[in-house]
């Protein structure tokens, strides 16, 4: 701004004057809506502070120097039909307009106080967007109960208040707690009988466990929006992308470091190591619902772009940025400007397909595609000319007009070629593949073997981006360029570019990782905070923006997020610290006076007492029945699922694959997850909506959920299972049946009073009915 | 129902908008709130307490039905020289299609109704027909998004869900949103269509079946009485657990579901039980002829949803593809023919059956599809019509509701919405007053934003409301 007040203390004369052209304009014109009294979208003509930032749109109003850039000129010149200025009485005459365009071309000369300093946008000091600093352990009286800083931090808040953290839990129950919490499924027999109190030795036992990364990953799959299909009219399956699901199970099973984790997802291809596994985790990006079929394909665009905006922001960040596609964020310090400049970081991202027809891509370091790619057209080419020769060469056996139709271009075809060319398209195929070039294919194909295949996007040269204002691709604004939220930005590096790629979503993760990105290292702290516990230290993990919850415990939070990145990243680690703490080893159970004073539990003085998720109950009761089928990894499984549940699909025949019971028994991690036909087990135990990334799974109790846990196949066939179980295992006596149930099931012995009511129960009832009540105890599905 | 729900959607919905930081102090103070009640009271008082969606799917063509266009028979066989873009999807554009059907005024109001509905043409005089409806999309999958949950994204709650979070469940043995869909298959998108999207579960609608157990898992796998045995067991059970937890209202409510769910194996089984009903409306809603028996059916029972009161009903005629709904893309003439034969009886039967309950005051009924037709044929030599979302027609019927009357206007020959345009999220803001709500207050806080049914769109359109 200060540029051009010398510029206008050296111009002399100039063809428009702000205190004799312009403002008398503005104000006869403008004013009414977009001046002192009123200031509609708000935008305000009579301060040139608001003219630069613009209104709600985010977008300048005028860019001094361009009047061809400027919006104010696009309106009132009216070029956009839809966006006329003024909307009511006559138009600028064209000297009007005139007189605006030289006098924004001259710089927009403002003269007086226009220089008045800004206030700063309170927003910015809202605590999330506070660098990290170490928050030094508070000291407490009861030294006796911190076995770690966490303890410190919890029972600090405690007895300010006097009060009491609660009684440890009891062996049995913290025991399976521990399993339910980090596998998914209760100890078995052997694992209770052998475990001898050692809880540290335990943990570290479970944490290097298999079943860890399939429990663990389901949580991280919630947040990305994995789905197996693309929803919409036909639902495809997503080629290959079970590749990116198995990528991040055995991403936490060998504890890749978070910063690489979140590395790999969002630039795998552009690091310079890059291979095939950090290529698939970029699948990331695809995860999301796709329409084949879309009602405008420019708008489509982006808002397919829009889907990797918003969940890249809220999943790593815990900012909504999404809101700010049309306007700036409401509640929010983030601009248009700041979503657009996050657009332009994923520009270049394209979706590799035919048509309607998504396509998969190879993986590797990067000579090993091109090798791979070579061969594949080297193998095309030699096809194609002995194919030519072939069929030119009078060899086929083929009836001579549909020869004649196959030389033919596609394009050329008649109809009744085309339909020539479907009808033996088999028949020549098979004559093809006897011809000698095969034999050189196949040696191509050995010398260079094919690679592993996975479904990711594709960067091409990202073209310029542009502020779209009110969101309409039809209507692009000043351009930008490829940045992180201002609020943000001081310690983004601009991008390089790679051999292959932009650089830009490098540059992203680089400044995601930074130790100074205020935001990344408190978020995934208090997501694994709340998957441990059911509640966050900030109680709206995706949202750490104003509007957020406030942490519970900023100073726990803060002193977290600096420890992990001091320990790497390393989420076993964290998992380490917080369940060796005596936080959470605490009971569940209730304190009346404490509940009474602080009902949400924001003191943290017991543990939450949360339902399993729909995935570790499933699992359970296959443990416990002793149908699961441990099989890891590979393409989605199909749950059996009620012949009825399919009639809500425009193709019931189709959809679903037939019941195979070991293959459905594997865990329901592998189940598929279709977006037009959710199993239903799961859709009515809150399974996570998977249109856009999801924080936190709903708990509802309904009756639809009893009837499918009391009524339903999965669960009976799981309930005879067990029956048969408990005869081979404990043999004809009703007591026997009753503890070893009791122990597989609830990781205890029966009490006497539960004894007395089974024993009872089972003279006039069966085994199996007994079994199918025990999968629907409150106890089964809540971890003490 | 019974839902765990936190006092910060309960202030966004109740507080209507963005009070700074004593909101944001309130949300940290008591983040759960437990719905118990199960009727809930809107936002101001209306007539309507329930709905019913008979959803024509596959898009019913408007000048065949509720718009005649004399101008369009004039300049039959004529192309089509105007300026917007018709076909869907690269399909090719035939030539100007009159109407094979006779439009004939109806009613003391003269209200015009194509020949395709005789019976529920008598009601002529209860119908608003909305003729200047369009959406912003012409895919079906799009398009049923849009008509169902306002966007043509996926994700999104549906209008069921909003009603049902909005107005709570009258009765709990019954799901509170219901949806019927047709023998031949769901619509495109399927669940998406009835999805409670962000909110909980327990305001999605409910598949129910017209013909064996009409609920998932409704059938017990074991007799009355062992089944009554078990459940004794498990709530025994369940209690002694529960001291432990005295205060914890979650394993309560979990406990009362079981004792629901049983209510419901009885209750939800004698809804779809038809055998009870006299033989003379089973005539009237055509359960005695196979081209009505399917949707007669469902309409009966949704006349029997409604007396138990359940919140909202989706019914779905057509479904799978192209010529088993009413996307007549090849022969549009053959195609309506046969899908308004299957529900015209039946809606009129469950219409004058609303009248003689009572129901009809309390009750607002919606008809119509996910967009319209074009006037155009499709390609030529056939008399099929494609995709139209420039201008479509719908009506709706019942409490709150002013009838006799055409509302809007379709240019002359009946291609796209040129006065007093509805646009899908202005019909929605229209049902929801309807049902009580200021659609801008009927929010869920989501992702960062006060989201709403309508989105940032909708204008309550005033010529509707009686």
């Amino acid at each position: 701004m200060r540029f051009f007040l010398s510029l206008a203390l050296l111009w002399p004369a100039s063809a428009a004057d702000y205190a004799r052209d312009v403002q008398p304009l503005l104000k006869r014109r403008c004013y009414g809506c977009h001046g002192p009294a009123a200031q509609m979208s708000h935008l305000r003509l009579d301060q040139r502070a608001s003219l630069l930032a613009g209104g709600e749109s985010g977008v300048p109003a005028i860019e001094p120097g361009h009047a061809n850039r400027s919006l104010l000129i696009r309106y009132v010149s009216g070029t956009d039909p839809k966006l006329v200025m003024p909307p009511k009485g006559p138009r600028l005459t064209a000297e009007e307009i005139a007189v605006l365009t030289a006098w924004i071309d001259e710089g927009a000369v403002w003269p007086g106080a226009a220089d008045a300093a800004q206030p700063e946008d309170p927003r910015r000091k809202h605590w999330a967007f506070q660098p990290l600093t170490a928050t030094p352990v508070p000291s407490v009286r009861n030294q006796d109960w911190v076995r770690n800083p966490i303890d410190a931090f919890v029972l600090a808040g405690l007895e300010r208040k006097g009060w009491l953290p609660n009684p440890p839990a009891s062996r049995t129950d913290l025991l399976r707690r521990l399993y339910l919490d980090l596998l998914g499924l209760p100890p078995t027999l052997a694992e209770q009988q052998r475990f001898r109190g050692d809880f540290d030795a335990e943990v570290a036992h479970l944490l290097a466990r298999p079943e860890y990364g399939e429990r663990w990953a389901r949580h991280w799959l919630d947040v990305v929006r994995y789905a197996d299909t693309n929803g919409y009219e036909r639902d495809a399956i997503k080629p290959s992308v079970y590749q990116y699901r198995d990528y991040v199970i055995r991403a936490l099973n060998r504890d890749k470091p978070f910063d690489r984790f979140l590395t790999e997802q969002l630039a795998g291809d552009e690091l310079p190591d890059a291979n095939a596994e950090t290529m698939t985790a970029t699948g990331y990006y695809r995860l999301g619902p796709w329409d084949d079929e879309p009602a405008d394909p420019a708008e489509d665009r982006f808002d397919q772009l829009d889907d990797m905006v918003s969940t890249t922001s809220q999943a790593f960040l815990g900012l909504t940025l999404g809101c700010a596609r049309c306007h700036n964020h409401k509640f929010e310090p983030l601009s248009t400007r700041d979503y657009y400049s996050m657009v332009a970081v994923f520009r270049g991202l394209e979706r590799p397909r035919e048509g309607r027809t998504e396509l998969d891509r190879p993986v590797g370091d990067w000579p090993a595609i091109d090798r791979f790619l070579a061969r594949e057209k080297q193998i095309a080419d030699l096809r194609a000319a002995a194919r030519r020769a072939w069929l030119a060469g009078g060899q086929s056996q083929l009836p001579p007009e549909a020869v004649a139709a196959f030389l033919l271009p596609a394009k050329q075809r008649s109809e009744a070629q085309s339909k020539l060319v479907r009808d033996h398209a088999k028949a020549l195929d098979a004559e093809l593949l006897q011809l000698p070039v095969e034999q050189q294919v196949a040696a191509l194909k050995k010398a260079t073997p094919d690679l592993d295949r996975a479904y990711i996007l594709e960067e091409r040269t990202p073209p310029a981006t542009h502020i779209l204002i009110r969101g309409k691709a039809s209507s692009p604004g000043p351009e930008v360029t490829p940045m992180v939220p201002q609020l943000l930005a001081a310690s983004f590096v601009a991008p390089a570019p790679t051999p292959r790629t932009s650089g830009r979503r490098l540059a992203l993760a680089n400044w995601m990782t930074q130790r100074q990105n205020p935001l990344t290292a408190r978020v995934i702290v208090n997501r694994v905070w709340q998957w441990h516990f059911g509640e966050g230290l900030v109680r709206t993990p995706s949202d750490f923006g104003v509007m957020g919850a406030k942490p519970t415990h900023p100073e726990l939070l803060d002193w977290l997020a600096v420890w992990f990145m001091d320990q790497g990243w390393s989420l076993k680690k964290l998992h380490t610290l917080i369940l060796s703490s005596n936080t959470y080893r605490m009971a569940k159970t209730n304190n009346a006076k404490y509940a009474q004073e602080d009902p949400e539990n924001r003191l943290f003085w017991r543990v939450p007492y949360r339902r399993l998720q729909a995935e570790a109950l499933l699992d359970s009761m296959l443990a416990v029945s002793g149908k699961l089928n441990p099989q890891m990894y590979g393409p989605q499984v199909y749950p059996e699922i009620p012949p009825e549940a399919l009639e809500g699909s425009s193709d019931p025949g189709k959809i679903w694959a037939p019941f195979d019971e070991p293959k459905a028994s594997r865990r329901a991690i592998y189940f598929v997850v279709k977006r037009s036909l959710m199993v239903p087990l799961l859709e009515v135990l809150d399974l996570c909506d998977t249109a856009r990334s999801a924080a936190q799974r709903q708990t509802t109790s309904v009756a639809p959920q009893a009837l499918q846990l009391f009524n339903g196949a999965f669960v009976n066939r799981q309930a005879k299972a067990l029956a048969e179980r408990l005869r081979r295992e404990a043999g004809p006596d009703a007591a026997q049946q009753i503890d070893l149930a009791y122990r597989l099931a609830l990781a205890r012995a029966p009490s006497a009073a539960e004894r007395n009511s089974l024993t009872a129960f089972l003279r006039e009832q069966s085994l199996e009915e007994l079994c199918r009540v025990l999968f629907n105890l409150n106890e089964f599905a809540y971890a003490n | 129902m019974r839902i765990k729900k936190n006092r910060r959607d309960f202030l966004w919905q109740t507080g209507g908008g963005f009070a700074g930081i004593a909101l944001t102090h309130l949300l940290t103070q008591d983040r759960f709130w437990k719905v118990e009640a199960a009727a809930r009271a809107p936002h101001f008082p209306a007539k309507a307490k329930r709905a019913v969606f008979l959803f024509m799917n596959g898009a019913p063509s408007q000048v065949d039905t509720f718009d005649p266009k004399p101008e369009l028979t004039r300049r039959n066989g004529q192309a089509y020289q105007g300026a917007l873009a018709v076909g869907s999807n690269g399909r090719p554009v035939g030539y100007l299609m009159q109407s094979p059907f006779v439009f004939a005024p109806r009613g003391r109001s003269g209200l015009p109704i194509s020949d395709l509905f005789p019976h529920t043409a008598r009601f002529a005089d209860d119908l608003c027909v909305i003729r200047s409806m369009y959406t912003d999309t012409a895919a079906h999958a799009s398009g049923c998004l849009q008509m169902n949950t306002g966007s043509i994204f996926l994700g999104k709650p549906s209008m069921g869900a909003w009603v049902t979070y909005g107005l709570g469940a009258e009765n709990e043995s019954l799901p509170a949103f219901v949806v019927m869909t047709d023998p031949r298959g769901g619509p495109i998108g399927s669940a998406s269509n009835w999805t409670a999207g962000y909110m909980p579960a327990a305001y999605q609608g409910t598949l129910f079946r017209s013909s064996g157990a009409p609920l998932l898992d409704l059938r017990p796998p074991v007799d009355d009485r062992t089944q009554r045995r078990s459940l004794g067991l498990l709530k025994e059970l369940n209690e002694q657990h529960r001291a432990r937890y005295p205060d914890d209202t979650e394993l309560a409510a979990r406990i009362q579901s079981y004792e629901l769910a049983y209510r419901m194996q009885t209750e939800a089984a004698a809804t779809v039980d038809l055998t009870r009903e006299s033989e003379t409306t089973r005539r009237r809603y055509g359960l005695d002829e196979a081209v009505t028996a399917d949707f007669g059916k469902k309409c009966l029972i949704t006349r029997r949803l409604l007396e138990k009161g359940v919140r909202f009903v989706q019914l779905y005629s057509g479904g799978g593809h192209i010529e088993d709904t009413w996307d007549g893309h090849n022969d549009c003439i053959t195609n309506h023919r046969l899908h308004a034969k299957e529900t015209d009886r039946p809606i009129a039967a469950l219409m004058e059956d609303l009248k003689a309950t009572g129901l009809w005051d309390e009750t607002l009924l919606i008809w119509g599809g996910e967009f319209g037709r074009t006037p155009t044929s499709e390609g030529v030599g056939k008399p099929g019509r494609d995709h139209d979302w420039h201008g479509f027609s719908m009506w709706l019927a019942g409490a709150g509701v002013k009838g006799g009357q055409a509302i809007g206007a379709t240019d002359e020959l009946g291609f796209a919405a040129v006065e007093e345009r509805v646009h899908v999220s202005d019909l929605h803001a229209t049902i929801l007053h309807l049902l009580g709500f200021d659609h801008t207050r009927l929010s869920w806080f989501y992702s960062g934003m006060n989201q709403r049914l309508t989105g940032v769109r909708g204008e309550v359109v005033r010529q509707v409301l009686a």
